[in-house]
């Protein structure tokens, strides 16, 4: 299968700080989670793949276009759609009026195709009742799934969603990855997000990065494997966990190398992530 | 209600025929009046009296322009570019009536203070306002949409430049407007307007470099710097600062022209993420 994003060594420097080092990866249809605690390099790969910002080095292609070029860069944005991880809204316009002004950035210069547009991905999203109430009236969950509606503008082959669940509660939570999840159908989704459960649910690949480099590429039960024979249960605190933290029943979990004759756990992918990020010498919380 | 939509525009409007100003009277008449869409049923063919709902529905989402877009619209320019200029950040109310607070407040004090044959104050602080203008209407720190709109196909320095002309094209009209109310100090109170050009331009070509924020700073601050330069210099109190003689006026215009011309060398520049790396 040909991928939508194909990339190779992708480094960028920001002062001191290795953004990004000597990144490979490939992303083929379908919803790709990125894992990553903060500063571990998520936003910047986003950016660079989502042609806002150029690597210092290294190539990558995206739906066949090479970004690097103006021509190559104009294509790609042509056929991209991109939710910011804080997506600025202007307050005074209406969910309409919004995806409207973006409409208008992506080239929908047809009045009558672009307002047809605008009450697709409005009614996509869920938003067909509110499109005409301001933003600044609208809940935290709708206010999100109106940046998704104008990323999802112009039917985009990748989408780039950055922390996209950040800030909603569980009910919204699990309707945006509803929305997420039939994004994905057709497309291609690199997810951004702090949340196992995000990529639990919703993704058949997954990325971790940390210092910039990515730690992990695979599926999120390869992720889970990681952790098979190295969760274990006890009635304190292992000292020698690489973490570790009591539990709804009052017993410990513990994640590393168990001592012998330990009481072991099924892995979650949640246990993976924590030992692939211990392995990349990240901070592991407790 | 007195007056109905005739049958023979009902026909009309079902079939998507009816024109304007007649198609906006039965759009605004047939969301009030039950009689006209019950009549609308029974002269329509189903699939086009749906076509025709959805065609109403759809102008009753249409955004609502405002004054400025509207005015924007009536001399010509188009609608999707009226949009894109309502949505600057600068273009609100608050800041149009700050332009005009600092400019009454200079225009007052040139009356007041009469110290030479130039309105010194006025002419010192008419320049930066443009320069603030443009600085405010674009980039990641005041610009909610600044991030959405980079990787939009629209070419970054196309919408900078919408934004650019539609600052100057406000805010030096009302400098203007405010010059004409020096009368007393006649085309000298023009000597603003070379120095305007020249910080915008400078401050522009300089934001690829320096980012958004720190590149108009800049520029500002070397302005003033200069204009207390200038005012320890001169050689009395009611000699003309150096920028606003002849020869600063030249220098000012040729600093315009160089600015200009490399922002549009770096054009290509403005089509990237500006703000810091995450």
């Amino acid at each position: 299968m040909t991928p939508t994003v194909s990339a190779s060594g992708l480094s960028l420097r920001y002062g001191g700080t290795r953004a990004l080092d000597d990144v490979s990866l490939r992303l083929t249809g379908g919803v790709t989670g990125l894992l990553g605690p903060n500063g571990a390099g998520k936003t910047t790969l986003l950016r660079v793949l989502a042609t806002a910002r150029p690597a210092d080095r290294g190539a990558f292609t995206v739906l066949g276009h090479d970004p690097g070029t103006t021509r190559g860069r104009q294509e790609v944005r042509r056929r991209l759609g991109y939710l910011p991880q804080t997506p600025g809204l202007h307050p005074d316009f209406t969910a309409f009026e919004f995806v409207d002004y973006v409409a208008i950035l992506k080239e929908l210069t047809d009045r009558g195709a672009r307002h047809r547009e605008v009450r697709r991905v409005l009614d996509e999203v869920g938003l067909a009742d509110v499109r005409g109430k301001r933003i600044r009236k609208l809940s935290g969950g709708m206010r999100q799934r109106v940046a998704l509606a104008a990323a999802l503008v112009g039917d985009p082959g990748f989408l780039v969603l950055d922390e996209p669940t950040v800030g909603l509660d569980p009910e919204q939570r699990m309707r945006f990855r509803e929305l997420i999840a039939r994004a994905g159908e057709g497309r291609t989704v690199l997810l951004s997000t702090h949340q196992t459960e995000d990529v639990a649910m919703l993704c058949h690949r997954v990325l971790v990065m940390a210092g910039g480099r990515l730690r992990f590429e695979g599926t999120p039960a390869e992720l889970t494997a990681r952790a098979a024979g190295r969760v274990w249960s006890s009635a304190e605190r292992d000292p020698d966990a690489k973490a570790g933290w009591r539990t709804g029943t009052g017993t410990f979990r513990n994640v590393g190398d168990p001592p012998d004759g330990a009481d072991l756990l099924e892995p979650t992918l949640e246990d993976g992530y924590l030992l692939t990020l211990d392995g990349a010498g990240a901070e592991v919380a407790a | 209600m007195s007056w109905h939509v005739p049958e023979e525009d009902l026909r009309a409007y079902a079939r998507g025929e009816l024109a304007a100003p007649a198609l906006w009277s039965a759009d605004a008449h047939l969301t009030s009046c039950a009689r006209c869409r019950g009549a609308l049923a029974e002269v329509s063919d189903p699939v086009e009296l749906d076509a025709g709902w959805e065609r109403l529905d759809a102008e009753l989402d249409a955004p609502r322009t405002g004054v400025l877009e509207s005015l924007l619209v009536r001399v010509g320019v188009a609608g999707h570019t009226a949009r894109l200029l309502a949505a600057a950040p600068v273009l609100r109310r608050s800041w149009l009536g700050a332009v005009v607070a600092v400019l009454l407040l200079s225009v007052g004090a040139s009356h007041a203070v009469r110290g030479g044959e130039f309105p010194t104050l006025f002419l010192a602080l008419a320049p930066l306002l443009p320069l603030a203008g443009v600085a405010l209407s674009y980039g990641p720190a005041l610009d909610p949409t600044y991030e959405m709109a980079v990787v939009a196909p629209m070419h970054g320095f196309r919408l900078l430049m919408i934004r650019t002309v539609a600052v100057l094209g406000v805010v030096l009209g009302l400098n203007g407007l405010a010059t004409l109310a020096l009368p007393e100090y006649g085309l000298r109170a023009l000597a603003w307007l070379l120095p305007a050009l020249a910080l915008t331009a400078t401050g522009l070509a300089l934001t690829p470099r320096l980012g958004p924020v720190l590149a108009p700073s800049l520029v500002g601050g070397a302005w003033v710097g200069l204009l207390v330069t200038a005012d320890a210099l001169r050689a009395g109190a009611e000699a003309p600062l150096a920028p606003f003689t002849p020869a600063g006026q030249g220098v000012a215009a040729a600093v315009a022209g160089l600015g200009a011309g490399l922002l549009y060398l770096l054009r290509d520049r403005f089509d990237l993420f500006q703000g810091r790396a995450a």
